[in-house]
């Protein structure tokens, strides 16, 4: 069987991965977008064939998804980040019903039926609160890596509200309550929560079904994972790579469009 | 996608010189020394009986705007003016024509200015409308008279709010009209113009019907641009001939089987709920037509101005027999808007139509309209098992409409009616 890709271009982040004729990865490669997104695929894709040792010939069939999908230059076919979201947490966990996926400038919380398809979804509308640049812009002001983010929320003893949801208000509002003398940890908690709510509100529309995956860059901060835990009431299972499960669904994808094409 | 789709619009060519000819006999009116009404929601057909008073139908001049690429500007102008981004979209358009026109502001385009009102005749379907209605009145000196239609929550509302409609009409309405007019309203003129009026929404009534054909002759937008018509040309001749001629071209589509969508006919059919995008018809169609999708019936139409195809013109109360369309007609505006007609309602069209999947515009500045999209989509999904999603935009604010992320949720939606079909 051959060898595919998924190639899952985002806002923030470019990812890509390798599957083999088994349906197995191969490799994946994360990388940032940049500016340039054809040209971010491409590497993305040259990343990739480097760590599975092939080369570019060896690629059967390649599937294009996020919001970059048309700058995928070596794509046979595109398909949306809702779908590819679906089908890569479904191979991951197949008894998946809910896909909270959070990525760089959008969210979205995807319904699974019981054969694995979409049955419904919501994505947030045109602002980026609650997004994975949101979480760039509040760990700026916090003066933190992002990565430690997620372990600052568990620092917390206090209770702090961030209530703006919108990113520009949300940084002031940050500042202000470090001008009020609230701690680094709580105002990390705090933001986490506000994210936690946004999400819930759209858990809401699609209608909570068990098991619920969370996906995309967002999931790899433990902080928020928590909050969510907490205000939907149930525990999110999370991929080891949360930020490929896009790029896998399109490989998958891929892998079956190639099946279809050789039989 | 190794099909090449391609829309093949319907000749709707006759809409422009109608709807120019409106505009410009608005404009001649106020020279002749004509008064002129601002008009939102259904009562404008009191003024436009009446003599010595011409009529501006508010939404018509948003669609106008908006599909002939001038909103932008003229919402520019509100803004500089001081109003709020997120009012009423329509709204900001007429604070904005208003501000340009007292303020002497350079306009690119004089088509966008009509002659200031004399009077702003506000049908309320929402709070915002009687808001904006007096907002304009408190800025610009102009007399406003708003006519509350509340929704009916049951069937049983009905008669008891006709009645109150009937009675704000009568004892408030027609009145103002009259003493800024300084003429007596003329029930057999209004008779007169509902006469050709309903004969034309009759015919029009017949191309909706075509919706039904599998595959369409014509889309939504196709009706969308042909709603025009029967506003600005209400009651004439030309109007009854544009709606002829739009059904000898469906009739012939559908003889020679010839499609909305070529080569071969639509692959999606949609649901569109909501306003209509005025200033994004072609955006938003360019979107679906690359994988065969069109939208094909919505509740637009029957959602925000009724049906004069239900009057009877000869009724003796030609006043009420208005309100009664709003009613207790068998098209119940006010029904269709309420909490269960209006579900009801999209049920109907996604069975009688052969909905694939729906698609809900959600207009960020006219929040009324958006309550519940998402309850109603997943009720339908449930009954159906049709897929529904919500679209963020706006009708006219370009500001307000993401194309990425429209498109990204229209795909979305395709998907998922495809995986439903394996």
């Amino acid at each position: 069987m051959a060898v595919v890709a998924g190639v899952d271009v985002g806002s923030l982040c470019t990812k890509t991965v390798i599957l083999d004729g088994n349906g197995k990865i191969l490799s994946y490669d994360i990388m940032r977008s940049g500016h340039y997104y054809k040209g971010a695929a491409e590497e993305s894709i040259e990343n990739a064939l480097k760590s599975a040792g092939l080369k570019k010939g060896d690629i059967s069939y390649t599937l294009g998804t996020g919001y970059g999908r048309g700058a995928v230059a070596e794509a046979d076919a595109e398909v949306t980040e809702i779908t590819c979201h679906a089908r890569g947490a479904a191979r991951l966990f197949p008894e998946v019903h809910t896909v909270i996926d959070i990525g760089g400038q959008d969210s979205k919380v995807i319904g699974i039926g019981d054969n694995g398809r979409v049955t419904n979804f919501v994505m947030n509308d045109k602002c980026a609160a609650g997004t994975g640049r949101f979480l760039e812009v509040m760990a700026l002001a916090l003066s933190v890596d992002i990565g430690e983010m997620g372990d600052l929320f568990f620092a917390s003893k206090e209770k702090v509200d961030v209530s703006s949801m919108c990113t520009v208000f949300a940084e002031s509002e940050v500042i202000s309550l470090f001008a009020r003398g609230h701690k680094k940890a709580d105002i990390a908690a705090g933001i986490a929560h506000a994210i936690a709510r946004r999400i819930m509100g759209m858990v809401g529309q699609v209608g909570l079904r068990e098991k619920v995956v969370m996906s995309g860059g967002v999931a790899k901060n433990a902080g928020v994972v928590r909050a969510i835990e907490e205000r939907i009431e149930t525990s999110l299972l999370v991929p080891h790579e949360p930020q490929i499960v896009g790029a896998f669904g399109a490989a998958i994808i891929a892998s079956e469009r190639m099946s279809a094409t050789i039989g | 996608m190794s099909t090449q789709y391609k829309i093949n619009k319907l000749d709707t060519s006759g809409v422009g010189p109608l709807v120019d000819r409106h505009w410009r006999e608005l404009r001649e009116a106020k020279e002749k020394g004509m008064k002129i009404a601002w008009c939102a929601g259904p009562m404008f057909v009191y003024a436009y009986a009446t003599p010595n008073i011409a009529s501006h139908f508010m939404a018509g001049y948003a669609a106008y705007c908006g599909g002939r690429g001038m909103a932008d500007e003229v919402l520019e102008a509100a803004e500089r003016y001081g109003e709020l981004r997120d009012t009423c979209s329509y709204h900001r358009l007429h604070t904005g024509m208003a501000a340009m026109i007292m303020n002497d502001w350079p306009v690119s385009n004089p088509q966008v200015l009509l002659p200031m009102p004399d009077l702003l005749i506000g049908g309320r379907f929402c709070t915002e409308m009687s808001h904006y209605m007096e907002a304009i009145h408190r800025r610009f000196g102009v007399k406003a008279v708003t006519i509350e239609i509340p929704s009916a929550r049951s069937r049983e509302d009905l008669p008891r709010l006709e009645k109150f409609l009937t009675n704000q009409v009568k004892e408030t309405l027609i009145p103002a009209i009259e003493e800024v007019s300084g003429s007596k309203f003329d029930e057999e003129n209004m008779r007169s113009i509902l006469r050709p009026w309903k004969e034309t929404c009759i015919i029009r009534n017949k191309c909706w019907e075509f919706f039904k054909k599998k595959p369409s002759p014509w889309t939504l937008w196709d009706y969308g641009v042909s709603i025009a018509p029967v506003f600005y040309a209400m009651g004439k001749p030309e109007s009854l001939e544009y709606y002829n001629n739009l059904l000898k071209q469906l009739e012939e589509r559908t003889e020679k089987n010839i499609p909305a969508v070529h080569p071969d006919g639509e692959k999606y059919r949609l649901y569109w709920d909501g306003w209509l995008p005025w200033s994004f018809l072609g955006k938003f169609i360019r979107m679906m037509i690359p994988y065969g999708a069109i939208p094909i019936a919505g509740r637009y139409p029957w959602e925000f101005f009724p049906h004069p195809e239900d009057i009877n013109t000869e009724a003796d109360d030609i006043i009420h027999e208005w309100i009664r369309l709003i009613y207790t007609s068998p098209n119940t505006l006010s029904y269709h808007d309420g909490p269960w007609g209006g579900q009801e309602h999209i049920e109907d069209l996604i069975q009688t139509y052969s909905i694939d999947g729906m698609l809900f515009f959600s207009s960020k500045t006219c929040r009324m309209w958006n309550l519940g999209q998402q309850e109603i989509i997943a009720n339908i999904e449930k009954k159906y098992g049709i897929p529904g999603i919500v679209i963020d935009g706006d009708m006219i604010d370009s500001t307000m409409v993401s194309e990425d992320q429209i498109r990204t949720r229209i795909e979305a939606l395709l998907e998922t009616i495809d995986a439903r079909r394996r």
